[in-house]
């Protein structure tokens, strides 16, 4: 029953979330983090179709391996919509730092593919040149990717939204989150295997959670900044004309 | 099992830093003492030290070895220059970023004016300071590019003028 839920649940909630961001026209903003919840939606409907239609297990394997693809890929553009978020009215400037992102962004996966093959290589009987451990690896370059997205927004003293706080939440989590449980799997038996997916869906549920909490929430509960500062600090900004 | 224990690690490291992160996002700051972070900046004398002119007197006049050298001083020194100009740029972001919140919209515009183009300053801080770095290797065959000092301006200009509006 709860393994149901967990498959199932979160992914319902993920259209209350589409929902949530269409209400308050967040979808505007954030475009590709709106398509990523209603692709990972679809994909879910269309696997739980080919779930109770009972097809064979290759066939399922081969359209999860492809909708993962697709999901991952949308996690990046959903990472360099994060990472141009503070230049999102100055087109030049995201023609100047979108190469540097996409460089750095080859960079990581390089790195993540060479530390994921790293770890599999010590693990005995696995074959390195599986399509999964291709995911694993975009998900660590993900993670990677997601510390410079912080990063960023630190080096450019911006304070990161609310909402988009919250999306680099829950995708931290996910990317985050995965890698390891990809690897516990290795370690169980395949009766015990039902824990892990459990613990992975269970983490997918709170990321959609942290999603839906933060799109709910109005940006004034976020904005913590005061608009106190330009008056009270009226005297002290007299000395930039000096400077 | 040692990989599960590196894997582990790592995630918790990585799920360390995103608490941080959260925790920091909404931790109290000391918007009103953001002024008083400004350094001030001679900005003819940045000028000149990214001055071609200057660059073609010097190359003329000093034999290669005491141009290299001299021109490596230069660059050391606007470096330093751009450095303070960013933390500038940096200071200006944040207080763009507040005044957009403001109730007058007047000065509410004026913030989101100034959050543009400090970023914008920022931005081109960052590309100015790999470059100096990149002629401070080679100071005799990569010049330094100016036009940082313009971009300030203009948001010094929009700064400055945020006081008269939030008197008015």
């Amino acid at each position: 029953m709860l393994w149901q839920y967990l498959w199932i649940g979160p992914h319902v909630l993920l259209l209350g979330v589409a929902a949530a961001m269409f209400r308050n026209s967040r979808y505007r903003n954030f475009p590709i983090f709106f398509t990523y919840l209603v692709f990972e939606s679809l994909q879910f409907w269309v696997l739980f179709g080919l779930y109770l239609r009972k097809l064979p297990i290759q066939t399922y394997t081969n359209v999860d391996l492809l909708l993962r693809a697709g999901s991952s890929a949308l996690h990046f553009g959903v990472l360099q919509e994060l990472f141009e978020s503070p230049l999102t009215n100055d087109a030049s400037l995201r023609r100047v730092t979108a190469p540097i992102l996409r460089w750095i962004t080859a960079l990581l996966v390089l790195l993540a593919a060479v530390f994921i093959a790293s770890i599999y290589y010590h693990i005995p009987g696995q074959r390195l040149l599986q399509p999964y451990l291709s995911v694993e690896a975009f998900n660590v370059a993900q993670c990677g990717l997601l510390v410079l997205v912080f990063c960023w927004h630190r080096y450019l003293r911006v304070r990161i939204a609310h909402f988009a706080l919250g999306v680099m939440l829950g995708l931290g989590l996910v990317a985050g989150s995965e890698p390891l449980i990809h690897v516990w799997r290795e370690y169980v038996s395949n009766q015990n295997s039902k824990i892990v997916d459990c613990v992975q869906m269970g983490v997918f549920h709170v990321a959609v959670l942290v999603w839906l909490c933060f799109a709910l929430a109005s940006d004034a509960a976020g904005g913590v900044i005061s608009s106190l500062c330009v008056p009270q600090g009226a005297e002290g900004i007299e000395r930039i004309a000096q400077l | 099992m040692i990989p599960l224990i590196i894997l582990l690690s790592i995630a918790s490291i990585f799920f360390v830093f995103l608490i941080w992160q959260v925790w920091s996002r909404y931790a109290p700051r000391r918007e009103a003492a953001l002024a008083s972070q400004l350094t001030p900046i001679d900005l003819d004398a940045f000028e000149n030290l990214l001055d071609r002119e200057e660059e073609q007197f010097l190359r003329e006049n000093l034999s290669s070895r005491e141009f290299r050298s001299v021109q490596r001083s230069r660059i050391r020194v606007a470096r330093m220059y751009v450095g303070a100009l960013s933390r500038n740029a940096g200071v200006l972001v944040a207080m763009g970023q507040s005044a957009r919140l403001h109730s007058n919209p007047e000065v509410a515009a004026s913030g989101q004016k100034i959050f543009q183009q400090a970023i914008r300053l920022k931005v081109w801080c960052m590309v100015s300071e790999l470059r100096l770095d990149a002629a401070l290797a080679f100071p005799a065959i990569l010049s330094p590019a100016g036009g940082i000092s313009q971009q300030y301006l203009i948001v010094k200009s929009i700064a400055g003028n945020l006081p008269s509006q939030v008197a008015a």
